[in-house]
Order: structure tokens, then sequence, then C-alpha cells
């Protein structure tokens, strides 16, 4: 089994883990990888609408797990990306349905017929982000550059080092101008005091919310403004050194974190 | 099934008790802005002389007391008063700049079945008696910290921002809420320009799926970033539009405004080029 099993994460909610899920793992099977994402935010699911499949979902995982269907049924396969499944979790059921032992099973299943597994977290860290996290071989923390996700970031990354999980850092919805401004902490600021190695930076922008809604990702639109930014994002997962582009800018933010900056 | 019997517990004092009202702020979808929503409309509300006690029920991952500045000022946290390790009056933080206004936080470090549902019930019911608005943070999810968060709330108000997965989400929660409570509306970080262009859902196609009393919309801001950064609730900015917003959801709540709430919409190019604000 050689596939990397990586789960995005972040405690705080709609810090952009469904999206950056889809999108990386889209652009990871453009890259030519063979992907599986894995929705696992049972009874809130978004996954499949995010990227357009949610009209032919058939199984999901907790009836692959229940023994209702193969693992192979409950796969969709993307008509745009031949090499992109994806794996829906169940809408009716509850996060408690699977266990972490039946969750990492699966996640294992996978991993022998594809390259990557991107697993997308419920957010908090309750039942449903221990079932996501009982999987992955590595971990991805995807916080906003706000002082809340931080702090709920801070928490999620002590319980993934408990776990011994190797983990990076993407910073979502970065707006430069408020940084400028002083009105936003800066890339640097999240990484000081989360010390993370920083994986991506996405800044924010309307293209996202749009392809959100039309369920089509970012990566396949022609005229995308922000698909170099998951590309290099790919590429860092691959191994490649990819400089990253900076937005300097002093922070504000000692009220809360106490760093002189 | 037994009968419950509301056991009257006897009067400690002599000050005549109040029912306060219990309002749940809960979403499915995380990040949609509950507790934004909770600090804001708690502060509105508190600022027109109401007493108001907001209880964040998201332990394990706190953020009512940032986004209202306290945090320095927590000692104790829910947990605590239920555990018996403290007293209420103990743990409840009040506001300075609106005296009426106290924060009950959630613990940072324990995990939300660490909360006993009844016991955090039994809590609110409390809460009602000396305050004239409890309102809880709900965390993100419809899990352990979900159950907990609206076990005594009679009333919910559902934020949802303009976007197929959130309404989805929001859509589960309020079949999830039942029938027994009052649940209203609030659409949070509407981008009018967006909505002209057909990128972004209105509304009314947010709520022609959802269908219930719309308390109010709120505007995606950048102010409302740099107050929840800042820890100080926009709602209690005089100057500011999105301020006003929220005071006008309080002043529904309370029953002081009715009618149909107004939707943002597009400034002209007048407006933005002489008068950013109304
Ligand atoms: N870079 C971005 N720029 C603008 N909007 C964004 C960006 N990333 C995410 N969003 C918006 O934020 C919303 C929340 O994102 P998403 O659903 O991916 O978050 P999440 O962390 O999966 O949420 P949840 O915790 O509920 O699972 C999305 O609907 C999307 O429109
Ligand atoms: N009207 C708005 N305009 C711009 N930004 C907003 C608005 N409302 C909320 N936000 C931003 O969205 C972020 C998430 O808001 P908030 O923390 O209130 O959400 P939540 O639903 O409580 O999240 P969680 O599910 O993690 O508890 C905040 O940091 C805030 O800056
Ligand atoms: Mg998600
Ligand atoms: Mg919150």
């Amino acid at each position: 089994m050689s596939a990397r099993r990586i789960v995005l994460t972040s405690g705080k909610g709609g810090v952009g883990k469904t999206t950056t899920t889809a999108n990386l793992g889209a652009m990871l099977a453009k890259r030519g990888h063979r992907v599986v994402l894995v929705d696992a935010d049972i009874g809130l699911r978004n996954l499949d609408l995010v990227l357009g499949v949610e009209k032919r979902i058939v199984f999901d995982i907790v009836e692959v797990v229940e023994g209702r269907c193969q693992l192979r049924q409950a796969l969709i396969k993307d008509k745009r990306l031949e090499n992109l499944s994806i794996l829906p979790a169940a809408q009716t059921r509850d996060k408690t349905a699977i266990t972490e032992l039946q969750f990492a099973d699966v996640v294992r299943q996978l991993g022998e017929i594809c390259d990557y597994v991107l697993i997308d977290c419920p957010a908090g860290i309750e039942h449903g982000f221990r079932n996501a996290i009982a999987g992955a071989s590595e971990a991805i923390v995807v916080t906003t550059p706000e002082v809340s996700a931080i702090r709920d970031a801070s928490r999620v990354i002590g319980k993934l080092q408990e776990r011994g999980l190797p983990l990076r850092l993407i910073v979502n919805r970065l707006r430069p101008e408020m940084v400028r401004s002083g009105d936003m902490l800066s890339v640097d600021d999240v990484t000081d005091i989360l010390s993370a190695e920083l994986l991506g930076i996405i800044p924010d922008d309307e293209e996202v919310i749009d392809s959100t809604n039309k369920g089509e990702p970012i990566v396949l639109q022609t005229e995308s403004r922000l698909a170099a930014v998951y590309d290099k994002i790919a590429r860092r997962l691959e191994g490649e050194l990819v400089p990253f582009t900076t937005f300097g800018a002093p922070g504000f933010f000692a009220r809360i974190f106490g760093k002189a900056s | 099934m037994h009968e419950l019997v509301q056991q009257e517990a006897p009067a400690t004092s002599a000050v005549p008790r109040k029912r306060g009202r219990a309002i749940v702020v809960t979403s499915g979808k995380g990040g949609v802005g509950k507790t934004t929503t909770t600090a804001n409309t708690g502060a509105a509300l508190a600022a027109t002389g109401a007493s108001v006690v907001l209880v964040d029920a998201d332990v394990g991952l706190r953020n009512l007391d940032i986004v209202l500045g306290l945090e320095a000022r927590v000692r104790h946290h829910v947990l605590d008063v239920l555990e018996g390790h403290v007293t209420l009056d103990d743990a409840l933080v009040t506001d300075k700049r609106v005296p009426t206004m106290r924060l009950l936080a959630a613990a940072q470090t324990r995990e939300k079945d660490d909360v006993d549902t009844a016991a955090f019930r039994d809590l609110i019911s409390g809460l009602r008696d000396r305050f004239d608005y409890v309102l809880i943070d709900c965390p993100a999810g419809i899990e352990k910290g979900f159950a907990n968060a609206i076990a005594g709330a009679d009333e919910a108000i559902i934020v949802c921002t303009p976007e197929v997965s959130a309404v989805r989400d929001a859509d589960r929660v309020v079949g999830l809420l039942g029938d027994g409570r009052d649940v209203k509306l609030i659409v949070n970080r509407l981008r009018p320009a967006m909505v002209r262009r057909g990128k972004m859902l209105s509304v009314e196609d947010v709520n022609g799926i959802l269908r219930l009393p719309l308390l109010g919309v709120i505007e995606d801001a950048p102010d409302v970033i740099v107050s929840t950064n800042r820890g100080e609730p926009v709602a209690l900015d005089p100057a500011s539009p999105v301020g006003e917003s929220y005071r006008q959801i309080a002043q529904r709540i309370s029953g002081t405004l009715t009618g149909v709430p107004e939707i943002p919409r597009e400034k002209s190019l007048f407006e933005k080029l002489f008068g950013g604000r109304k």
C-alpha cells in the first residue's frame, strides 16, 4: 500500500476544508495521479455538491461499512477527470454510525487502489474528527488568518501531534490588502503562532464561492485565477520545492497570543 | 414514557423570577457566523437595557470570548459550574462596555462528551430565571455539542450564508430542531453585487428552500472580520451600517420592530463615490 492518506482538518468550521479537498484532489488527478476523495462529514455532507456529483450518489460510506455494497460500487467516478473518484458520506445518518477502526479500514482499502486518498474532515473535534484522522498518514491543517480560526487550529494541531501525524498548514482566504492595512494577520504571523510548516496560501476570491455553488472545481475552469495556486500546492505535496508568494506586513495581534513580532 | 413532573425549586430570594427567553444560534455548517451573530445580537439587545447572558456551547473550541474581547477575563467555565467547582456568579464575566451583558465561557481543554445534556438544560433553565435573554452559541455540526446546545432552548436562530452547502446543512438542522421550537432565519455574508451577477444565491433563493420567518440579512463586510479579530462587536459601533443591521435584528427579537426586514441592495455609483455610510 503506497498511497498517501491525507486528512484535511481545521477545528473551526467553514474555513475551506471541503473546497480545498475538492480542488487539490482535482489538481492532483489532473497531474496524473489516481485520487480518491472521502467525505467524512456524515450527516452534513458537502463534498458531493462542491464536485457537482450529488445526483449520482447511489451508495455511501456507511453502507460500505455495513456490508450493503462493495467499496467500488460506492465510488463515484468524476466525468471530467478520469483519475478522480469520490466516496460520499451518508446524509441521513450519524457520525457514530461508523467506528474509528471501520473508517481506518476503508481508507486502507482505498489506499490499495490509488496514489492519494484525501479525507474531508468535519468541523469540530468530536467523533467525526476522530474517524477522519483514524486512517490518515499525514494531515493538512486548513486555517484562515483570523484569531478564532487560529486558536481552533492550534487545538487541532495538539491533537494531531499526540497521534504522531505529520502536518502542514494551508492559509486560506488571505486578503493581502487587509494584511497591509494591519487589519488581518499575515501568513508569517500564522505560521509563527502555530509553529507549523507552510504548504500553501490561497487568497480570498469570489471565484471560489461561484465554483462551489456551480459544483465545478476551479481547476477545471479555463479562465481561473486560482488554478495556479492549487497547482503549486499539489507540486509541493509531490515534493517539489516551489517558492511562496510573500505578502509581508506587521501584526497587531499580540493581544491573544502574546507574540512579540 | 414517564410523565415529567416539573418540581419547582423553592425560591431562594424575594426577587420575583423572570422567565427569560432561551435562544440557540445554530447552522449545521461551520463558519457561517454563529459566534459573530451571538455576540452582536447579544450586545445589541443588552445595549437597550435588557439583561443578557451569552453561553458558549462550543466546549473544546470556544471562540465567543475572543469575539467579545473578554478572553483575558475568563477564569471559570460552564463545566466548572456543572461540576460544582464554582458558583454560577463566579463564572459569569460582566462586559465593561455593556454592563447588562454577561458571558458564560466554554471549557477549552475539555470535550463536548464531558457535558451532560440534562445538566446543561437545567443550567439554561436556571439562567432564564435571572436574565431576559439567554443566547446560546452552538458549535458546528450535529453531534453531541449540538444536542447540548439546543436542549434548553425553546427558540432557535438559523444562521445561513447564501451558498448551496450552507442551505443544505441548515435544512437538515431545521429538521432536527423539530416542531417544538420557534425557528427564525438570519442570512449572513450576502454580497448584493454577486447576487445581481447571478453568482450568488439571493435571500429569496435561500428562503425558498428553508421557508422560515426572516429576522434579518447581514452583508459580507470586512468590518466584521476586523471587529471579530479585535474583540469589539460592530453592533456597538453607532456609525457602522452592519452594526445597524444587528441592532434591527435585536429590535425584531424584542418585538419593538415589525414588518419585513430590509434586504441590502447594491450601492449605486453615486453612493459608492459620495456616501459609504447610510
Ligand atoms: N479562498 C476562498 N475565497 C473565497 N471564499 C472561500 C474560499 N475558500 C472557501 N470559501 C467559501 O467558504 C465557504 C466554506 O468553505 P468550505 O465549505 O470548503 O468549508 P469547510 O471548512 O469544509 O466547512 P465545514 O466546517 O462546514 O465543513 C465555501 O462555501 C466557500 O464559498
Ligand atoms: N457578515 C460578515 N462579513 C464578513 N465576514 C464575516 C461575516 N460574518 C462572519 N464573518 C467572518 O467569518 C468568520 C466565521 O464566523 P464565526 O466564527 O462567527 O462563525 P461560526 O459559525 O461561529 O463558526 P464555527 O462553526 O467554527 O463555530 C469570522 O471570523 C468572521 O470574521
Ligand atoms: Mg466541509
Ligand atoms: Mg462559532
